[in-house]
């Protein structure tokens, strides 16, 4: 029984050292801002830390074991301590020592495996983007008002003489992005995916840009529907929240005449015009691309 | 690896990556409960709960659900504080009080909502979602008062010092009342984390393979709204801090399904359901769930059909 308890005691501290590693690992490899907001990325890193104190205390109780089973048989407890119902912990004589309920084998091998699993699939490095399928499940937004906080930052459009600050950071952040990014060269203007949604419900900040030349990054979506010519495709980007559990894909249609040859959800930097064109009764972004090529994920690959 | 059918659209790398968000985003929340979970083992006096609670159970019942607004903790970090507070003596009703109401009235949320509703009736929203909260969390401790503890927790819960390790006199220096801490803090989140692994992947399972756009049509009808609306809060399992941000983008939905959205959701989703596991019987699980899911569906129905929640 001893032996048990010294392996379950092994087996958490053992299990914190690497939550505490994997955690620490993403962080600092950067691999959190594939998963997490920004906002929440610091709580995951500080949790990371807190699992190796905890390893650390966990495996300085082992290392203290012999001490405290010398002062148990001074005391006459037992290994059953959990079977002795509801004694008060005021009343006891003061200094013993408690024992921890022991998971059978079976039951400590499964929560092993429970637990074990996740960094399973953080070693396996393929959790790492969505692909079409959930898209599908989860519609694509191209109405700003569907967005959450889409009012908060509707208001930083507005105050912003030219781009949304998500869409320099953005850029700032891609690997394209460095001293001859396009701002910097007096090339195309860098836009964002919800720059041009923002910009459909908002005449004042459509003019920031419209007709002029931009480039825009975004993954490459087939346009199934609306699309008699079969010369549109949609460029999306995912919007999250929180985590990208609540990922909610936004794009703009793309209009582009010439054949294409990229995956579904590859990454694809666009250059062209934002045109704003009434379909269907309604307003619409419609970027009219002059040249479409296939680009590396950018380092962010969220918008906020 | 695709299964397809009409509604239901499964990728597992999709599970995958949607499983470790939601993991890495709980994870803190999680450590922080079972932190203060260990601290409250070590620090807190086994006397002090019961004596700082009103002796009439049903006016500490309420206490305890406004002790969130005091002692704010988050749905996934509550479970371990909870479990905690029952061995140290809080009686379950209170116990299950605050552990429904806290993730509800604490004041980041509160601070959410109101930004999030700005311009849709912010206030009203937030005062009712805080109302019913309360009143929910409440009614739902008052219902447990009358039943044997037993019959609610789940086995060996309350069989004391069956997960520590420690010395209780409280002469130890402060590295090894730390380690006492830590102890239990350790144990309290691995046991949590196991059902917080089993949670978020049901959650993953859900969020990721259904067809969520299939609830759209259901808007224009009131009880089917508040219905869905209710049933997607348990699928996106999203904290309670942000929900909001998220049910103010369901335009088309009206208020009073936004108002079950945000009351059920915090209450009970899908890694909640499992999460509850660490401390309850699975048949007090089952009964909170469909009490839960019955009385804020019918409230939200009356305020909707009184014009007060829109």
């Amino acid at each position: 029984m001893k032996n048990s308890s010294f392996l379950q005691g092994l087996r958490d501290s053992l299990m914190l050292l690497l939550w505490g590693g994997f955690v620490l690992w993403l962080s600092f490899a950067g691999q959190l801002a594939t998963y997490l907001h920004p906002s929440l990325q610091n709580y995951t890193t500080a949790a990371g830390v807190v699992f190796l104190v905890l390893a650390f205390f966990g495996f300085r109780s082992l290392f203290t074991r012999p001490l405290l089973h010398e002062h148990q048989e001074r005391h006459g407890h037992h290994e059953c301590c959990g079977n002795h119902q509801g004694h008060d912990h005021a009343e006891q004589a003061k200094g013993h020592q408690h024992h921890r309920a022991v998971d059978g084998i079976g039951s400590m091998l499964f929560k092993t495996i429970l637990l074990l699993l996740p960094l399973a699939i953080i070693v396996s490095g393929k959790a790492t983007a969505y692909s079409i399928t959930t898209i599908q499940n989860r519609g694509v937004v191209d109405n700003i008002n569907k967005l959450p906080s889409a009012k908060a930052g509707a208001a930083v459009a507005v105050s912003a003489t030219s781009l949304t600050k998500s869409t320099t950071s953005a850029f700032q952040s891609s690997p394209s992005s460095d001293s001859s990014s396009p701002v910097a060269s007096g090339g195309p203007m860098p836009l964002q995916v919800i720059d041009m949604l923002y910009a459909v419900q908002m005449p004042s900040y459509r003019g920031e840009f419209e007709g002029k030349e931009v480039e825009l990054i975004g993954q490459y979506i087939p346009l199934t529907t609306g699309n008699p010519k079969g010369d549109r495709f949609q460029a999306i980007r995912m919007f999250i929240t929180c985590c990208a559990a609540d990922a909610k894909p936004v794009g703009v249609t793309v209009q582009y005449p010439n054949p294409l040859k990229v995956s579904e959800m590859g990454w694809v930097k666009i250059t062209g015009k934002p045109t704003f064109p009434m379909e269907g009764g309604h307003r619409m972004a419609v970027l009219e691309a002059t040249k479409v090529e296939e680009c590396p994920a950018p380092s962010e690959p969220f918008v906020y | 690896m695709l299964l397809i059918t009409a509604w239901f659209h499964f990728s597992f790398s999709d599970f995958q990556y949607a499983f470790l968000s939601i993991l890495l985003e709980g994870l803190p929340f999680l450590l922080g409960g079972a932190i203060l979970s260990g601290l409250l083992e070590e620090f807190l006096p086994q006397a002090l709960m019961t004596q700082l609670l009103p002796k009439n159970p049903r006016i500490a019942i309420i206490v305890s659900g406004l002790l969130g607004v005091i002692f704010p903790v988050c749905e996934c970090g509550i479970v371990p504080v909870v479990r905690r507070l029952l061995k140290k003596g809080l009686p379950v009703s209170c116990g299950i009080t605050y552990m429904l109401a806290a993730p509800i009235v604490n004041p980041l949320v509160i601070l959410s909502t109101l930004a999030a509703f700005r311009g849709q009736g912010a206030w009203e929203m937030t005062i009712l979602r805080f109302g019913l909260g309360l009143t929910v969390a409440i009614l739902a401790g008052w219902i447990v008062s009358c039943f044997a503890p037993f019959s609610i927790l789940r086995p060996g819960l309350l069989a004391p010092d069956n997960d520590h390790e420690h010395n209780h006199s409280g002469s130890g220096g402060m590295l090894d009342r730390l380690q006492n801490a830590a102890s239990v803090a350790t144990r309290d989140f691995l046991d949590v984390a196991v059902y917080f692994v089993i949670g978020a992947a049901a959650a993953s399972l859900f969020s990721t393979a259904v067809n969520q756009e299939i609830i759209l049509p259901l808007a224009a009808n009131p009880p089917l709204a508040i219905v869905s609306l209710m049933g997607l809060a348990a699928v996106l399992s999203v904290c309670s801090t942000t929900d909001a941000f998220i049910a103010a983008t369901l335009t088309t939905f009206p208020m009073a399904a936004k108002l079950a959205f945000l009351v059920f959701g915090p209450m009970l989703d899908f890694k909640l359901l499992f999460l509850y596991g660490a401390a309850f019987s699975k048949r007090f699980i089952l009964s909170l769930a469909l009490g839960l899911f019955v009385v804020i569906g019918l409230l939200c129905w009356r305020l909707s059909a009184l014009n007060l929640a829109w």
